[in-house]
Parts: structure tokens; sequence; C-alpha cells
């Protein structure tokens, strides 16, 4: 499968080693193997690349690299040929939600790192793929995205919900 | 609401206490108590996004408003994220206040920043006196529901307003941090995964209908 443009988050949090593990030869190559022109870094709180770097890249492999700090981010998910991203709730939802083929990186930087659950268990049911940081560019290469499945959210269970609390607070 | 009407106009003592109440009721219901939702950052927003959305549909007959959010003061993206998926909004419907623990920060300023935090939120409900605080897991939500929790009470709010928690949409297989701290409080507790429902099915306030988002 082949991504024109591919989209790496890191959500409102601190991933150098995302950022890093992108822009690396090894994950580069892997894009240009893709066919991916353009790559598109939201990076919020990370180190941001320099000027040269991004010169460097666009010569080396010709993938355009565009980042930034935050944006309301929404273009960039529908734009998005493959998604990669942090473990946040915020980004599984949005790679699931738009059926986007994703790839979840765990941060390992982060206190409490229940993230591994919800990447795990979304990737048990076949949703996404979900790797280390030290494996993505591998992963990048060899994975099979034909492969997942959509992801169906039942309507019915945020009724439910609305029921349940509508009834709560009749008591 | 006709009942209530015809209550006022009698006489004897009972229907007069009874009428108070009523009338109690009726100011209540003009006052407008709001529901506090309590955002987060990232994923905790984009989750209260969805349920905000859902209580406030027309078809829904329970009214939530006006609603209330509450933001952190370093929180930059939260405001507008909501503002651009519900135009209704307006800025004086958001509250900033200081987070109480910040992704990554060490435990021991954690414990004063959550003091401040604390104070903040008593103000806070002690001010607006919420209906309902509802929240799904990130770590300003945990003042929160101890301020409303304690000013219930003490009097200050009605006995019939309630606390609600969300477990996150992360929360596969434990309960996060405020989740631990707010499973002996909350008037209703979901959790949005079979294992978590299976592990806490003894609570009596412990809620799965599935996965919401």
């Amino acid at each position: 499968m082949h991504f024109k443009v591919v989209y790496v988050t890191v959500g409102t949090t601190k991933f150098d080693g995302l950022i890093r593990a992108m822009t690396s030869d090894a994950g580069l190559y892997a894009l240009q193997k893709r066919k991916c022109q353009k790559l598109v870094l939201q990076h919020g709180n990370s180190l941001p690349l320099e000027e040269s770097e991004l010169k460097l890249i666009n010569e080396k492999y010709g993938i355009e690299v565009e980042q930034y700090k935050f944006r309301p981010n929404i273009e960039d998910i529908k734009g998005a040929d493959l998604i990669i991203g942090h473990a946040g709730a915020g980004t599984c939802m949005d790679i699931l939600n738009n059926q986007k083929p994703g790839i979840i990186v765990v941060n390992d930087e982060l206190m409490d790192n229940h993230q591994l659950e919800l990447a795990g268990q979304l990737a048990a049911e076949e949703y996404l793929f979900y790797c280390q940081v030290s494996e993505l560019a591998r992963s990048l290469a060899i994975l099979d995205f034909a492969f997942l499945k959509p992801y169906i959210v039942d309507k019915a269970n945020m009724a439910k919900f609305v029921n349940a609390l509508n009834g709560l607070m009749r008591q | 609401m006709s009942r209530n009407t015809k209550d006022f106009k009698c006489s004897s003592t009972a229907q007069k206490i009874n009428s108070v109440s009523c009338k109690q009721n009726m100011s209540r219901n003009t006052k407008d108590y709001p529901t506090y939702v309590i955002l987060g950052s990232g994923g905790h927003t984009a989750e209260m996004r969805q349920i905000a959305m859902a209580l406030l549909e027309p078809s829904n007959c329970t009214n939530y408003q006006p609603m209330r959010y509450i933001v952190a003061d370093s929180d930059d993206t939260s405001q507008s994220k909501l503002s651009s998926d519900l135009p209704s909004i307006r800025d004086s419907d958001f509250i900033r206040v200081p987070r109480s623990r910040s992704v990554g920060q060490s435990w021991l300023s954690t414990i004063f920043s959550t003091l401040w935090a604390l104070l903040w939120s008593c103000w806070l409900i002690w001010r607006d006196q919420p209906k309902l605080v509802l929240c799904n897991g990130p770590g300003t939500c945990v003042p929160f529901c101890y301020a409303a929790y304690m000013w219930r009470l003490l009097g200050r709010l009605p006995a019939n307003s309630k606390i609600v928690f969300l477990e996150s949409f992360c929360r596969v297989d434990t309960l996060s941090l405020s989740g631990r701290l707010l499973l002996p409080l909350a008037d209703m507790f979901i959790v949005q995964w079979p294992g978590l429902a299976e592990c806490y099915r003894h609570k009596n306030n412990v809620k799965y209908f599935g996965r919401l988002f």
C-alpha cells in the first residue's frame, strides 16, 4: 500500500523519540519506499527540526516536510493516507473514526504508561497497528495495511448512556 | 407543572408544606443551576465533546443546560476545539482553573498544585452550585468532584445533585488514578471495556454500556 501524505502527531505531549525515529534515515527510507511525497509533523512540545534538516530531507528523499506545534488538525487527519501517532485516546479515535490506516507508537517517556492498554487492545482487535519507537521504521516497511478492519461503533451505546444519566438526574 | 400550581392555591398545613417544597423545586428550576463539564486536554476533551453533543441533543428531555466547561489554564487547545464543534458555546461558558497535575509532573509538586486547585474548585462549586459534575478523568476533575461531594454533605449543594465519572476510553484493564480516587464517591461511574466492567461488577455505581466512541 502506498501513502502519499503521512501525518505524524504527538498530541499535547512531548515525544521526541517519535519525531526522531520518523525523521531518521531508516524512517525516511521506509516512507520513500511507500511513495510518500509529503510528511506533516505535529510535534507539540517535542523539539522541531531545523530548516536545514528539512531542506536536506527534501533533497535526499524527495519528501516535503511540514511541521507545526499545534493547530486544529481535522484537515490533517482527513488529508492523510497514513497516520502515525502516540497512543493518546484522541489520536486513536481520530484514526478509527476516520477509517485511516494507522500505527500507534508507544511513548515510554511518560510517567504513567497505561497507553499500552488501549493500543494493545485495538491492535488485538485488528483496528490499527502498534509498535515501540525502535520498531517504527521496520514496521513501516513490512506491515500489510490491507489487513486492518474498519472500526464501527454502535450508536445505541451512547443512547443507553444518555438514558441512564437522565434516569439518575431524576432521582 | 399544572399540579404544582394547584398546590399553591390550597391552604391546609400539610399542603402548605407541600407547596413550599414545590415552590423550592420551581425556584430551583427557574434559577439555572449549571452542569459542570470538566475538560482535560487531548483525548479527554475529544471524548467529552461527544458526550456534551449527545446530552445537548434537542430530542433529549432532561435539561443539562446551562453547561459550564472547566478548562485548565495551561490548556490552549480544548476551548477552540469545543467551540468549533458546538457553535452555540460562548466564551463566557468556559471557566479557567489552575491545573492539579500536568503530564509528567513530579509527585511532590503535584501535592502543592493539587491543594491550590482544590481551593479553587471549592470556591467555584460553592459559587455556582452545579446540579451535575461530569468528568472523564483528567487530573483537573478530582478536586472538583471532592469539592462537590463535600458541599453536598454540608448542604450547600442540593441532595439530588450528582457526580458522574466516565473512565477514559484508553483504560482497558486498569482504572486511572483519577478513577481510583473517584470510584468511592461517584454517583455513576462508567467504564468502556468489558475487562474493567467484569473487574468492578460488584460495585453498584459502576456501569458499562459498551464502547461509546
